[in-house]
């Protein structure tokens, strides 16, 4: 049997793109002849000439270009080889993209690729998760697909849609993360999934966390707990009402995610539910997010530094006793 | 003592610093022969010449550059951004180089920068002249974020962030600087991380900062007037450190909170705070923890809307009394 990989099937959404509609391009450092850093668009250039272009290394500039291609009825992918680059191109992300639409009534459907999260190694400039920046910006949509399938299917919604998309990739899902087949049915990207239901407390996560919390939920089934787990797969657009549903279920709630604590997707959850939801939870809601540091370069201590499938189930035992 | 604009609090607090100690030194695009777009170093070029008070080209990525360059090596740059929202230009330095170099020495070299300038709607300058980054900004390990209401904090908490170890970014609000209050001749500082009430009350906590405090004291005069409420106002000042147990001793005492500040809602400095008093003050709550914000568009242009966008009286008053 084939399997298919995470970043393949980011590589395939891409190519099925170009292939449907000709106002697709894909611009970035080293996606044409190289590939891509990652290989997200390996062999793309020779497939569809002309249209997976090499740009110069200016985050700025390419952001700033493919505004303006959008703006002339263009629909770019930009691709960031990491995510923290994108802090270079800020100001054009959220000064221009983000608030185009709003300004003008001129629709800015534009794709920025954004590889996220930590890989051993990787240290402070090349493992980070900035989704919780990008929310915070009126006018922008942030994914966070936490699995092979959605990655295809939420890539290609992505690019279909009017409004600026930031498309949060997790380096560490590329390689390790398999399915069977590219999927053939797609749920909305602005639904969250109930991926494992249970009764006795609720994870709410995404991205490469919901593995970590499905272990978790798989070890607690050893004590007798059901936990259930909730995959946010897009932050912005939230979907509060999958959460709120899932914590009148279990009057618990744990909110797990690899970015930094401070004013993190995390808290806007528990935000949300305690303004909304009060009354539904039968203890303090509680978070695990990486430790509020920079991300640390040593791989032991890069080990320690975002939450793993056994500081979740710590988590849970704890949140179960309160 | 004597009764100064925010504006001068500031600007005093520059001139002792010069004058104190010759490592610092200001730099920003026209603050020196110019003065500052806002007028905020009026004067000090003048006073303390051109080495000390710098025009930079207009490129804030390069002079941000500059200062964290400048702190690694021993001085103490104050950087101003004509707007906060410029800093986005020059984000990857603020994060990924100011924010990282004292964890990434192993705690060797020391970033001692400060980065202020304003940050704030309500001027109708626009969806891209009014953001309020400082919930960005929080968001990074590494960085501090002082967010002041008064000329007194203003004064206090520039001179503590001026001598500060770490880069500290100050963001100011181009409403308050024509405010006046009473501020001491001379230097003194307010240590960073300490929260002030600016209004004791009893039955219900208001966690605000910057401008917010403002409109957040005017609520609470509504509500004791019109509904008999006695609103505390919680003026955190510093947005990072934050005063957790200024927030939760007044939770503890209140029993109800509304969190007001002009950041947008999603992620921001009112996310964490709810997220905090829900996960450590949980069983002294008597009712849900609400949130009065900027409304959750870009900055509007229209003058007249905009107001309705920010937190006004109104608003926070509507939300207090669902508490109850």
């Amino acid at each position: 049997m084939t399997s298919i990989t995470y970043l393949e099937a980011i590589r395939a959404a891409q190519a099925r793109a170009l292939e449907e509609d000709s106002r697709v391009f894909i611009y970035g450092q080293d996606v044409g002849s190289f590939g891509g850093a990652f290989k997200a668009t390996k062999n793309l250039a020779k497939e569809f000439p002309g249209r997976v272009m090499d740009s110069p290394i200016s985050e700025d500039a390419m952001i700033g270009m493919a505004i303006g291609a959008a703006i002339e009825g263009m629909r770019p992918i930009i691709e960031m080889q990491f995510a923290d680059f994108s802090t270079c191109g800020l100001n054009q992300i959220v000064n221009h993209a983000a608030t185009l639409f709003y300004r003008t009534e001129v629709p800015c459907p534009l794709v920025v690729r954004l590889p996220c999260g930590g890989t051993s190694g990787g240290g402070p400039f090349h493992s980070q998760s900035l989704e919780a920046i990008y929310a915070h910006f009126p006018g922008l949509v942030v994914m966070t697909p936490g699995t092979v399938e959605d990655a295809y299917t939420m890539l290609l919604e992505a690019i279909n849609i009017d409004d600026p998309v930031i498309f949060c990739e997790h380096k560490f899902l590329y390689y390790h993360l398999k399915a069977e087949a590219l999927p053939t049915m797609a749920l909305p990207s602005n639904k969250a999934r109930v991926t494992r239901p249970g009764r006795d407390a609720t994870v709410v996560t995404y991205s490469a966390m919901l593995h970590e919390s499905l272990a978790a939920a798989a070890e607690l089934a050893h004590d007798g707990y059901e936990i259930e787990v909730v995959d946010l797969r897009s932050v912005k657009p939230l979907d509060t009402d999958t959460i709120l549903a899932s914590v009148a279920r279990t009057g618990r709630l744990l909110v797990v995610s690899e970015a930094f604590p401070w004013g993190g997707v995390t808290a806007e959850v528990i935000a949300r539910v305690t303004a909304e939801g009060f009354g539904l939870l039968d203890a303090p809601p509680q978070r695990l997010n990486a430790r509020d540091t920079p991300v640390p370069y040593h791989p032991a201590l890069w080990g320690t530094h975002r939450p793993t499938a056994s500081t979740i189930a710590s988590a849970l035992h704890r949140l179960l006793k309160l | 003592m004597p009764l100064i604009t925010y504006r001068k609090a500031l600007n005093e607090a520059f001139a002792e610093e010069l004058s104190r100690d010759e490592s610092v030194f200001l730099m920003g695009e026209e603050v020196a022969e110019y003065n500052g777009a806002y007028k905020v170093t009026e004067g000090l070029w003048e006073r303390f010449g051109s080495k000390r008070v710098i025009d930079t080209p207009i490129s804030e990525a390069a002079f941000l550059g500059l200062g964290v360059g400048a702190a690694m090596m021993g001085l103490r740059p104050v950087v101003e951004l004509m707007f906060w929202s410029f800093a986005y230009v020059g984000f990857d330095q603020i994060i990924n180089n100011a924010g990282c170099v004292r964890y990434m020495s192993g705690g060797l070299i020391n970033v001692p920068m400060v980065i202020r300038g304003p940050a704030n709607g309500g001027t109708s300058v626009g969806a891209t002249h009014s953001h309020t980054p400082e919930n960005l900004i929080a968001n990074t390990p590494g960085l501090k974020v002082v967010c002041p209401a008064t000329p007194y904090d203003a004064k206090g908490l520039m001179i503590a962030s001026i001598r500060d170890n770490d880069t500290v970014c100050f963001m100011e609000n181009t409403l308050l600087y024509g405010t006046t209050g009473e501020v001491p001749e001379g230097s003194y500082t307010i240590p960073l991380g300490v929260a002030d009430c600016k209004r004791e009350g009893t039955d219900i906590s208001f966690i605000t900062y910057g401008r917010a405090v403002l409109t957040a004291l005017e609520a609470a005069v509504i509500l004791q007037a019109e509904h008999g409420i006695s609103a505390e106002v919680i003026d955190l000042r510093s947005i990072r450190p934050l005063d957790e147990e200024a927030i939760l001793n007044s939770v503890a005492k209140t029993h109800r909170v509304v969190l007001i500040d002009e950041n947008k809602p999603f992620c921001g400095i009112s996310s964490q705070i709810a997220a905090t008093i829900a996960e450590k003050a949980f069983d002294e709550l008597d009712a849900p923890i609400l949130r009065v914000t900027a409304l959750d568009a870009p900055a509007i242009y229209s003058m007249p809307l905009e107001k309705l966008q920010l937190p006004t009286p109104e608003r926070i008053v509507n939300k207090a009394l669902t508490l109850f």
